[in-house]
């Protein structure tokens, strides 16, 4: 039964809201026009990889789009179904991730895409410090688009960072800056480097601190609010567009704090997010934990761009940064990553979204699970749904688990 | 049982072959009493080093295709869910370790999964994905370093340059045999030559070479010309049994050329022993070896090498086989499919929960070897 006061939203807007839509929206705008005035600037168009390391590209003065972002973002407006049968249809099996699956069927069929699909790009960087499948996918973009496509190989970390895989990155990242500078006709410049570095210290700073404040009980943000306002974060790293963004959020955020108003209605449960977003039910996935008065006041998705650049020269601080990035590495390393923040955030339990997309976000979930209620005592719950792809959620079974599992609180409490 | 170990008489070696791919390990304790095994998954784990630290590599091969442990989920590939599922049966427990290779996404977790729920030590060995990326033979070579001192820790024993170099004498012996196989292949039964490949993967490979050398006359007094046969390539991970080979030999087809990651592919490559330092010959092995689909040479030299291969083997049509949730060969198989059809050699993709063909992949097989232009029954 719901009370008179239950039905007043659950969810508190953030102000702020406006200046990321209106951020947000002129970058997709300038990248849609980008045939108007790249070449005129010399500046390369590159699709990138979530984790490809941007500030390189940057100081070539190449603008950077970024599939997985326009993927959430065809998933967030429905299309995601539509585009992947255009890429299944195209050979590519149903089982890869579907946000590779909806960028192809995108470039496919742009016709279907939101935003127009993607504009060309005149060169293509992955790392594959998330994934494997990102090198794949690239391959077929690749030679689908018959551009060059430039790998950073970051070895997988069974522990700690080696000495060897650390001068193997280094070494790439200054064959990568070497053709760079060929495709772009501009010289390296090590200093401009060195300032967009510092330009994305300052941005992951703002993220940083900003999810910080959830610590605070009510926590002024929420799951969904922390997906939506990582973007900038994502495709803005290193831009004076971005920290105005973020400055503006975290002087919100952290008035909400002082002000006790908590991103929900009645925060009764605290819990940790683990994997992406479900996109395509963002607000009535979220929504069945919101209405029970369960926050999610922090993430191991969004936090994953709130990790501070290593200490070194430009090169060897890339280095270390992208190689050792969460989804690089071992089970242990990241149990021991949400024990902390189970303990950081004080959360009453955690939920683990079990995602069919993503392999190495996925696989190692159970294992994880277990060590982290064995440490911290509290209860985590595994749902099994799809990223992007809306057929691999089934509402029911899902309800049901959400609802026993957000029941034994009401035990507890 | 030391006697049929290694059987002189050529039948019976070959008879010991096939016994072997079949029991795909499982009887390694009571065959091989003296031997201590140490168990891997997959062809880009170095074996010379196993075996120069005194130990038997063993190919790990799952015994069912629908074991569901519940540290995995239900969308992962059937070779990791079998094999730990075998871990938490305990089938494992003799070897001394189990070395994983860094290759695919599911690989990845599965050695992360092992090492936290299974009883076995695990040992990794992360080669670079990129094995022509500037720096990566120092890397691999390092790595290859670490790998060794990780082994000389679990055996307490030191590896002496001398056994590696006797390792790859070996290793190499095996695919000079394997590559003669392969030679032979048009002519003998196609499950024929899976198994007895498989069977390098799981027995000592001393007694292996031996019983191949062994087997090598009976097998080339079989050999006949396959007329009527729709030659076929066949491109595919792990497959742990013959099930598919002999689906096809059955239905009339003839697998001229074998991309398996259990097959030929495991043995193809060079093997070179002119350095001073063995551990470089064997990252030029495994650098130049043709690529599984985890790792890159160059964009499009897999696809090349495959279309190549199937022209001079003249096949007239390739069976892509997707296993389930696997993600590597599903990538590849897109654009393979295309580039074999534009160089007119037809193609079938079949997806596989494991390794085991049924009814409907028979009806589905027998439609494309028939539309094959040479097949004839
Ligand atoms: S597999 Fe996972 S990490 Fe890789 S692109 Fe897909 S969602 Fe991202
Ligand atoms: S390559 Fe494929 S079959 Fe082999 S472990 Fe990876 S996902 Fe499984």
């Amino acid at each position: 039964m719901h009370t008179t006061k239950e039905k007043r939203p659950s969810y508190r807007p953030l102000v702020s809201n406006k200046v990321l839509q209106q951020t947000m929206g002129r970058y997709y705008a300038l990248t849609s026009w980008h045939r108007y005035w790249g070449k005129f600037l010399r500046r390369p168009l590159a699709w990138v990889t979530s984790g490809a390391p941007v500030e390189l590209l940057r100081a070539f003065n190449i603008h950077c789009a970024y599939p997985e972002q326009y993927a959430a973002i065809y998933s967030a407006r429905k299309a995601t179904v539509a585009l992947c049968e255009v890429a299944e249809a195209a050979g590519y099996s149903q089982d890869l991730c579907s946000y590779a699956r909806s960028n192809i069927g995108g470039v496919l069929r742009p016709d279907l895409a939101p935003l127009g699909g993607m504009p060309k790009p005149d060169l293509l960087v992955a790392c594959n410090n998330i994934c494997g499948t990102v090198l794949k996918w690239y391959e077929v973009l690749a030679r689908h688009f018959n551009v060059p496509l430039l790998v950073l190989d970051t070895p997988f970390m069974t522990d700690q960072l080696t000495p060897q895989a650390k001068d193997f990155v280094i070494e790439q990242l200054s064959a990568m800056a070497a053709d760079l500078a060929e495709i772009t006709g501009r010289r390296f410049n090590e200093k401009k480097l060195a300032e967009q570095m510092n330009l994305s210290r300052k941005i992951t700073s703002l993220w940083i601190e900003t999810r910080q404040y959830c610590q605070a009980s009510p926590s002024p943000l929420n799951a969904p609010d922390l997906f939506i306002n990582m973007a900038p974060i994502v495709v803005l790293r290193g831009s004076q567009k971005g920290i105005n963004f973020y400055s503006k959020l975290k002087d919100e955020i952290k008035e909400r704090v002082e002000l006790a108003q908590g991103a929900i209605e009645n925060e009764r449960i605290r819990l940790v997010w683990d994997n992406i977003a479900i996109w395509p039910q963002l607000f009535s996935f979220y929504k069945m934990f919101s209405e029970k008065g369960a926050c999610f006041v922090t993430d191991t998705y969004s936090g994953g761009w709130a990790v501070e650049q290593a200490p070194g020269t430009p090169i060897e601080s890339m280095a270390t940064t992208y190689t050792e990035v969460f989804l690089n590495r071992s089970p242990k390393f990241r149990a021991n990553q949400l024990i902390n923040l189970i303990k950081e955030y004080r959360a009453d339990g955690f939920v683990m979204h079990s995602n069919r997309s993503c392999k190495p976000y996925s696989l190692v979930q159970e294992v994880i699970r277990r060590e982290v209620m064995r440490e911290t005592g509290v209860p985590g719950l595994m749902i099994e749904a799809d990223m992007a792809d809306p057929r691999a959620y089934a509402e029911e079974p899902v309800r049901n688990r959400v609802q026993a599992f957000l029941e034994t609180f009401d035990d507890l409490k | 049982m030391v006697e049929t170990i290694n059987p002189t008489d050529s039948k019976e070696a070959l008879e010991l072959l096939i016994e072997e791919a079949s029991l795909k390990g499982s009887d390694r304790l009571s065959r091989y009493p003296k031997h201590r095994f140490f168990g891997y998954f997959c062809s880009y784990f170095p074996e010379e080093l196993i075996i120069a630290a005194g130990l038997h590599p063993l190919r790990l091969l799952p015994d069912s295709e629908n074991s569901t442990p519940v540290e995995l989920p239900a969308y992962c590939c059937s070779l990791a869910r079998g094999t730990l599922d075998m871990e938490v049966r305990e089938k494992w427990r003799d070897l001394v370790g189990i070395g994983f290779a860094h290759t695919c996404d599911t690989m990845q977790c599965l050695s992360g999964v092992w090492a936290s729920s299974g009883q076995s030590k695990t040992v990794d060995i992360v080669p670079p994905v990129m094995l022509k990326a500037p720096g990566a033979s120092r890397y691999y070579h390092a790595e290859l370093h670490t790998l060794l001192s990780k082994l000389t820790g679990l055996t307490k024993q030191e590896i002496k340059a001398k056994a590696i170099r006797n390792a790859l004498i070996l290793c190499a012996n095996a695919r000079k045999l394997a590559a003669e196989l392969d030679v032979l292949r048009p002519n003998l039964p196609s499950p024929l030559i899976s198994s007895l490949l498989r069977a390098g993967q799981l027995m000592p490979r001393s007694e292996y070479t031996q019983a191949l050398v062994n087997s090598l006359p009976a097998l080339k007094a079989m050999a006949e010309e396959p007329h009527d046969k729709a030659k076929v390539l066949v491109s595919s991970a792990v497959l742990e049994n013959d099930s598919l080979f002999e689906m096809i030999e059955e239905l009339g087809g003839r697998v001229v050329a074998d991309d398996t990651c259990t097959g030929f592919r495991h043995f193809s490559g060079v093997t070179v022993g002119e350095s001073e330092d063995p551990l470089l010959d064997i990252v030029q092995r495994y650098s130049e070896m043709p690529p599984c689909p985890c790792k890159n040479r160059s964009l499009n030299e897999r696809i090349s090498y495959l279309t190549t291969l199937a022209k001079q083997r003249h096949a007239q049509g390739a069976i892509i086989i997707i296993r389930k949730y696997c993600e590597p060969h599903a990538w590849d198989a897109a654009t393979l499919s295309e580039r074999l059809r534009k160089n007119g050699i037809r193609t079938l993709t079949l997806e596989l929960e494991g390794a085991n063909a049924g009814g409907q992949e028979r009806t589905r097989l027998q439609a494309f070897l028939e539309s094959l232009p040479d097949y004839e029954l």
